[in-house]
């Protein structure tokens, strides 16, 4: 009931910061940030008295009632280590997207907390629904407050970008619908009994070819949400046009959901057709990172350079799912973490910024170093985690993936370690353009140094990594070699 | 005759003798509130009656040779009738702004859900052509009711001509058929005889006529400048009641036919023919409606869509499915009543005066300035484009297992690129309901600031039925499987 309590108990704050800005202003933040903090703070304790009993390495479930019985849909969460640390990095992101529209957000202000506050519900139900029926319902809850937070609060083209992000998900998501209907007419066929449970579709024996259609019609949905060349192109739109907390959303937790959605269910439930399909998937990968590293040394878009790293980032997650060996997965699933903190990071960068100089052009800006020498050195963090320093999270995820894929795809980690030499070119273009230089003469009046609350947000993003960096076991032992069961890697362990 | 017979027909024959009694009602006072209560009693009261029947297939009742009263055709009369009470409560609004009285008006409305009945218990081709005739000749009339408006003219002329040009079309292949089969009844009596070209013929013909009504491409042109022609209630009329009704006879017809199509070899060309119907309305529909800045314009081509995806309940060839595609295609149907009745309702609500032509600017930061309506809108346009959390996703659902059962991947996928073009004018219209006002009509706000007590409830409920069923639509599944 734990997933349910914190669903629920988020959708109402997200009602109650609606009404209570209506009544008071300026309340509604209020109630989001206190809401999100309490919840955090409850489920922690939720989960570590729960620990000592429950077993979180293999799916737990939480609760299963039925929903629509006539099509045999249950209500079902689950929980493993794997969406746990999902959950958590949302919770993390959604305290600070609302600290970064804390000033930002100036028009509606109640209904954009409770957009943000629904997306989040969406997000958590994506990460533990097990009835696909369920999940495929999440994933579209998630969806329509996003799209709202994009068309109604987002810069000069937003409703392209908002119509966009929306028809390239949904196209995708229908695919993927049709897929889990096939997946339950067969689940009828063999045992009589309709039935969109995830445990139930395991057990299942697809005939081969069907699996091959069935995973590529998951595949494209959650390639279009992780993304991956060549459906990637709503996201620098998605993201440009984005207010700062929808930026950070985006690339911190929806990109995510797509990696989450591979693993769960591509990976794990048509095993054969996809170690059939790995080749396709790996070249995918490689040609994600090396083309979102060109793209992004070219932009002239502080969010849209953020953007297409981070589909150069998300290549690196492809190609070492794909590869199917541990380390390589162990190093996925940090690169999900390490690029969830480091984007959210230099997306509420490009917004501080842009409330100082009112703009996201990198030729506008220049020199704010000795103005803002604090926002720097932070802008020189996080630009650092984003192209692998060591002792930063990104670091280590990066390094664990490409040991991982080399003992199965040598030539495919060679290219892709190519990534990282873009990622630094590109980095350094961002951090140089920005703050070093000459300063703009015309914007020095306006531009100050962090403000306490910008400050709190930079440190706690740049903390994290930095915890990670140096610990990475604090998740890796999450995912042990032992924990694993789905994934028969024959070449790995050597490295365990 | 037994009075088994006449209670199950019980719900049409008050509305007939509604019909009756208001003419009569009529001589004796003229009076636009006392006609208009007198209407709603008649359908409320037909209401009361199919509610109260057991309905129940299996205990069909055949009345004479020409009517068959059974579940499905229960459940389709109840949203008829419930669309023709939304429409009654419309009209009422929109004729006080007049100073004549109105009493044809309402008879007409009458004569409608008349028809509508008639054709949803049709088991004969007789029955069908008769309530056919009903509902067009009374639609012309109420099309082109409204004679200020510099459109009436124009489509009710284009109505009247080619529906009758269909009914003919109708009436030739209902020949074609019974040349063949030598019966009129929907049943076929000898299923093992395989019949010649002219029964092939006669059913294509029989398919132009529907098709003609449905608005399926290539069948729709009438389709937009008559929605935009009519005043909006008479569209929502058109929209709602007229489509069920096609659309439930079309099901009756086809499926107690589906024998026939396996046996003959040449089956196969007729399940293509109405494939192609479909894959060309989900289409062109779509398509069309693209650039459409007139909302009822948008609501015709997007019906057009609607009516291609629901075709796909007639693609099934297993006769085992017939149960889970009348249950697909009502629950479908009553998504779409419901989106339909929501949309329009909204659209007279906000055109309060002579001057609003019902482009879809008018609704421009609707949000901002009256939230529930708004909210209706958004819930009802999500739940035509087949989201989640709306009614009208669980209809695609339910469309796509039945899609899948029967293997039809070329209507998925026209499924699927049809919703994806379809996303662009809906999303449209929600983005405008959010924009910033800039040209604010200040009668409309102050309408929308006034709306009576009545009006937020109807409201309400409309958007919590939306949502409701969306989410738990087990409440209507249930109900379905019984029928």
């Amino acid at each position: 009931m734990t997933i349910t309590l914190v669903m629920c108990f988020i959708f109402v704050s997200a009602c109650i910061a609606w009404f209570a800005e209506g009544i008071k202003e300026n309340s509604g933040r209020y109630v989001a940030l206190l809401s999100m903090i309490a919840i955090s703070i409850y489920l922690v304790f939720a989960l570590l008295l729960s620990e000592s009993s429950v077993d979180y390495s293999q799916l737990q479930i939480l609760t299963r009632l039925p929903w629509i019985a006539h099509f045999n849909i249950e209500y079902a969460l689950a929980l493993d280590y794997l969406s746990i640390i999902l959950v958590f990095l949302t919770l993390l992101l959604a305290v600070i997207c609302i600290l970064v529209s804390w000033h930002e957000i100036k028009t509606k202000v109640g209904f954009y907390y409770f957009n943000l506050l629904a997306s989040i519900t969406g997000i958590i139900g994506v990460f533990t629904a097990i009835d696909m029926f369920l999940f495929f319902f999440f994933w579209e809850v998630m969806l329509l407050p996003m799209t709202a937070l994009i068309a109604i609060w987002g810069h000069e083209n937003r409703h392209f970008a908002a119509i966009k992000f929306f028809i390239f998900t949904q196209v995708s998501s229908l695919l993927m619908l049709v897929a889990i209907i096939v997946m339950s007419v067969l689940h009828f066929q063999q045992t009589g009994r309709v039935s969109f449970f995830y445990q139930d579709w395991l057990a299942l024996d697809v005939p081969f070819k069907t699996a091959y259609y069935l995973m590529l019609g998951f595949f494209i949905a959650f390639a279009v949400k992780l993304p991956s060349v060549p459906v990637h192109s709503w996201l620098p739109d998605a993201h440009t046009q984005a207010p700062t907390a929808g930026s950070v959303l985006l690339a911190g937790v929806l990109l995510k959901t797509g990696a989450y959605g591979l693993i769960r269910f591509v990976l794990q439930l048509f095993p054969d057709a996809s170690s059939n399909f790995a080749p396709y998937a790996a070249v995918l990968g490689v040609v994600s990172i090396l083309y979102g590293a060109k793209m992004a040394f070219a932009q002239q878009d502080f969010k849209r350079l953020v953007a297409y790293s981070s589909i150069s980032h998300m290549g690196f997650v492809m190609l070492a799912l794909f590869s199917f060996n541990t380390i390589a997965y162990q190093g996925a699933i940090l690169t999900l973490v390490a690029h969830g903190l480091s984007s959210a990071a230099l997306f509420s960068l490009a917004g501080m910024i842009y409330k100082r100089i009112h703009s996201r052009h990198l030729p506008d800006m220049g020199g704010f170093w000795q103005h803002a020498p604090r926002m720097g050195g932070f802008a020189l963090a996080f630009a650092a985690a984003a192209f692998g320093l060591p002792g930063l999270a990104n670091f280590v995820a990066e390094f664990l993936s490409l040991v991982g894929t080399y003992q199965v795809y040598p030539i495919h980690t060679m290219l892709a370690a190519l990534g990282l030499i873009g990622s630094a070119i590109y980095g350094m273009v961002l951090f140089q353009n920005s703050f070093q230089g000459s300063f703009p003469s015309t914007k020095i009046a306006s531009f100050k140094d962090l403000s306490i609350r910008e400050f709190f947000v930079c440190s706690l993003l740049l903390s994290l990594l930095i915890v990670i960096g140096f610990y990475p076991d604090l998740i890796l032992n999450l995912f042990n070699h032992s924990h694993i069961a789905w994934l028969t890697d024959d070449v790995a362990g050597a490295g365990l | 005759m037994t009075l088994t017979m006449l209670y199950s027909l019980l719900p049409i024959l008050i509305i007939a003798f509604g019909c009756v009694l208001s003419l009569l009602l009529i001589a004796w006072r003229r009076s636009q509130h006392l006609i208009l209560f007198f209407t709603l009693a008649i359908l409320t009261s037909a209401l009361i009656a199919s509610l109260l029947m057991q309905f129940d297939v299996s205990q069909a009742v055949q009345v004479t040779l020409l009517l068959k009263v059974d579940g499905y055709g229960h459940f389709a009369f109840i949203l008829v009738l419930l669309a023709s009470i939304a429409v009654s409560l419309l009209s009422s609004r929109w004729l006080q702004n007049s100073i004549e009285v109105h009493d044809e008006y309402f008879v007409l409305l009458q004569l409608v859900v008349l028809g509508a009945g008639i054709i949803v218990m049709s088991d004969h081709f007789g029955a069908l052509f008769l309530g056919f005739e009903l509902l067009s000749i009374a639609l012309v009339g109420l099309v082109g009711y409204c004679k200020v408006s510099q459109y009436s003219v124009e489509s009710s002329f284009k109505y009247l001509i080619l529906s009758a040009t269909a009914s003919s079309f109708m009436l030739l292949g209902i020949a074609f058929i019974y040349s063949q089969t030598g019966v009129l009844s929907f049943n076929v009596i000898n299923e093992q005889i395989s019949y010649g070209v002219f029964y092939q013929a006669g059913l294509l013909l029989f398919l132009v006529g529907i098709a003609f009504k449905l608005s399926l491409a290539p069948f729709h042109f009438w389709t937009p400048d008559v929605y935009q022609g009519s005043p909006t209630p008479v569209t929502l009329l058109l929209a709602s009641v007229s489509k069920v009704a096609m659309f439930v006879v079309l099901m009756k017809c086809w499926f107690s036919q589906l024998a026939l199509f396996a046996v003959v070899p040449k089956g196969a060309g007729i399940f293509f023919i109405m494939g192609l119907l479909a894959v060309l309305s989900m289409l062109v529909g779509n398509v069309l409606a693209l650039k459409q800045q007139n909302v009822k314009r948008l609501l015709a081509y997007s019906s057009i869509a609607h009516m291609g995806y629901l075709l796909i309940v007639l693609m099934i060839i297993a006769p085992q499915s017939i149960s889970l595609a009348w249950q697909s295609a009502l629950f479908y149907l009553s998504a779409y009543v419901l989106a339909t009745v929501s949309i329009f309702m909204a659209l007279q609500l906000t055109q309060n005066n002579d001057e609003l032509m019902g482009e879809i600017n008018e609704w421009q930061g609707l949000f901002w300035r009256s939230r529930m309506l708004a909210l209706l809108i958004i819930v009802a346009i999500l739940s035509l484009a087949g989201i989640p959390l709306t009614m009208g996703f669980i209809g695609k659902f339910y469309l796509l297992n039945l899609a899948v059962e029967a293997q039809q991947w070329w209507l998925i996928a026209a499924l699927i690129i049809g919703s994806g073009i379809g996303l662009f004018y809906y999303l449209r219209i929600i983005f405008v309901l959010f924009l910033t006002e800039k040209n604010v009509n200040v009668e409309q706000i102050k309408w929308l600031n006034n709306m009576s007590f009545f009006h937020r409830t109807t409201i309400f409920v409309l958007t919590f039925m939306g949502v409701f069923l969306g989410v738990f639509p087990d409440s209507l599944a249930l109900v379905l499987t019984l029928l």
